[in-house]
């Protein structure tokens, strides 16, 4: 960053410092997003080609999805509590309000907390884990070796990674809808005697299939977005022990935000 | 080695004997993780009001997790803002077209539980995943084992600094957050569904209850982050990828502790506070 002089700036002064912080975080924003763009046509030349390696493949599918069900159980259940719970005020203040809980509560699972919880827990279990084992590989020269025998790193280790948390979200919003589902229909006969068959009226009446695929397509889209930061910062590790922990942060990080910009731009895209 | 063959053994026995294992193992596994944190979060009060401090370390800790985080939570709180408000205007479209009460209601909802859970979320992965990594890379280098050789305990020198400077600052970046994701909203409001500033700015459903509420979960979140992420980090062994491993770890106990308190103090607030 310091190879171009500035010419008469002042060195030091408050001014100079937050312009050239600015400049560096924009820089390596810019720098961020251009890697995991030239990372997602590489992954995308090899995926047209349907260069994959399959074993590794059906491993990472294991190792993701299978192993991630006890965590998603746990967060859908106490999150469709939540939104029940903080639903409750609502519908006591409404008279009659009783039959739209299941909706309400359909509703907000179904189309956004869903998909979002879910995809925060994905990111910091498989995400996070993918980036530390790409890094560990990367700071013992793993990936080099794979390079020196003629393997290709991309298709033999990142194109099986990227579509195994695509597919682990997918399957994983579906399972966490429905429990979110059974969790708010028994905390609503807890807390506000609503029975699960009221909820389940107001559930099935009151919304459409639209609402369940506004759902699973965020999902899609927030699992390609946890999948290129996850390969991206992982391939990315420099410095040994400590590289792997700053690259493990950076992607939760990266995720996170990326989540929440693009669940914006597709609620307001699909309406 | 031993554990090997005993889990050979085991598995000669058959399947149900071999799941029987692995549940009784993770079984035991869980119960060792909760007194580890339980006994951590002991000497962490037990420092906070003996230990010996060093100078300006809790400041620094505050600028570490309060100033550097700002800019990303105020990122995802205001885009989260603009998606709620959207959504339940869609929602209220579908019943009733009455706009009045979005604004209170959202208000509402944004002070007892979505500020402080979905901040205390992202902070989780920012800040938890950050001392995870801080600490497991000094425990992998055995620095923590030259803390203790120099009689100092890493409770007392790592955790207690993090977790006041935590305290204070959650509740703080919480507070800031929140309000940028009400107004963010209220620019979605006023645009999509032309709600005026006097309906949207109206502070008739706040009382006392959704405070406390609201203020109890801030100050709950912002101690068990850093003590659950520090438990992840000294509990590291085995080099980078352990690392990496209890980086992850951190993240997400961390998000699965906060969606686990939020259930109860909810749950809590609403026998206490009945509307």
């Amino acid at each position: 960053m310091s190879a171009a002089q500035p010419l008469e700036a002042p060195r030091g002064s408050i001014v100079y410092n937050m312009l050239a912080s600015l400049g560096a975080s924009t820089m390596g924003i810019l720098e961020v997003v251009g890697g995991m763009a030239l990372l997602l046509v590489r992954i995308l030349s090899r995926l047209v080609r349907l260069q994959l390696d399959l074993p590794e493949f059906k491993r990472n599918l294991y190792k993701m999805a299978v192993k991630s069900l006890p965590i998603v159980f746990v967060v859908a259940l106490f999150t469709g509590a939540i939104v029940v719970i903080q639903a409750a005020p609502l519908i006591k203040r409404i008279s009659g309000a009783e039959s739209l809980l299941g909706w309400g509560a359909g509703f907000g699972v179904l189309r956004e907390i869903g998909p979002l919880l879910t995809a925060l827990m994905i990111s910091g279990r498989v995400g996070a884990n993918n980036t530390a084992e790409l890094g560990t590989m990367v700071v013992t020269d793993q990936i080099d070796a794979l390079r020196a025998l003629a393997i290709d790193p991309i298709s033999f280790l990142i194109v099986p990674r990227f579509l195994g948390i695509i597919i682990t979200l997918f399957a994983m919003v579906i399972y966490a809808d429905a429990l979110a589902l059974v969790g708010a229909a028994y905390t609503g006969q807890g807390f506000l005697n609503v029975t699960p068959r009221t909820f389940y009226d107001g559930l099935t009446t009151l919304l459409h299939f639209s609402d369940v695929a506004n759902g699973l397509i965020k999902a899609v889209v927030f699992g390609l977005m946890i999948a290129l930061s996850s390969c991206h910062f992982g391939l990315a590790t420099t410095g040994g022990a400590p590289g792997v922990g700053r690259a493990v942060n950076a992607m939760v990080v990266a995720a996170a935000a990326s989540i929440f910009v693009v669940d914006f731009l597709v609620s307001f895209v699909m309406g | 080695m031993g554990e090997q063959v005993e889990h050979a053994r085991i598995a000669d026995q058959g399947v149900i004997h071999a799941e029987v294992y692995d549940l009784g193992a993770q079984a035991l596994s869980l119960v060792g993780a909760g007194r580890g944190l339980y006994s951590l979060f002991v000497r962490t009060l037990y420092y906070t009001f003996r230990g010996r401090r060093e100078k300006g370390a809790v400041a620094a800790e505050m600028f570490e997790i309060g100033n550097r985080s700002l800019f990303f939570l105020c990122v995802t709180m205001g885009c989260i803002g603009m998606i709620m408000v959207y959504q339940s205007g869609l929602q209220t479209q579908r019943i009733v077209p009455d706009f009045s009460l979005l604004g209170p209601t959202y208000l509402e909802l944004l002070v007892r539980d979505f500020a402080a859970s979905i901040g205390a979320l992202m902070l989780s992965t920012r800040v938890g995943a950050g001392i995870a990594a801080e600490i497991g890379s000094m425990v992998v280098t055995e620095q923590v084992d030259a803390l203790r050789m120099s009689a100092a305990d890493p409770v007392d020198f790592l955790i207690v600094p993090k977790f006041l400077a935590s305290l204070v600052m959650t509740t703080v970046l919480i507070v800031i957050a929140g309000t940028i994701a009400f107004l963010t909203g209220f620019a979605t409001a006023r645009i999509f569904f032309d709600v005026s500033a006097d309906a949207y700015f109206s502070m008739q459903l706040i009382d006392a209850g959704d405070v406390i509420t609201g203020a109890t979960k801030c100050i709950a979140y912002g101690g068990a982050i850093p003590v659950v992420s520090g438990y992840c980090g000294l509990s590291t062994h085995g080099g980078s990828e352990g690392v990496g491993w209890a980086t992850t770890r951190a993240v997400v106990n961390c998000s699965l502790t906060i969606i686990i308190m939020n259930f109860f103090i909810s749950g809590a607030s609403l026998m206490i506070f009945p509307t």
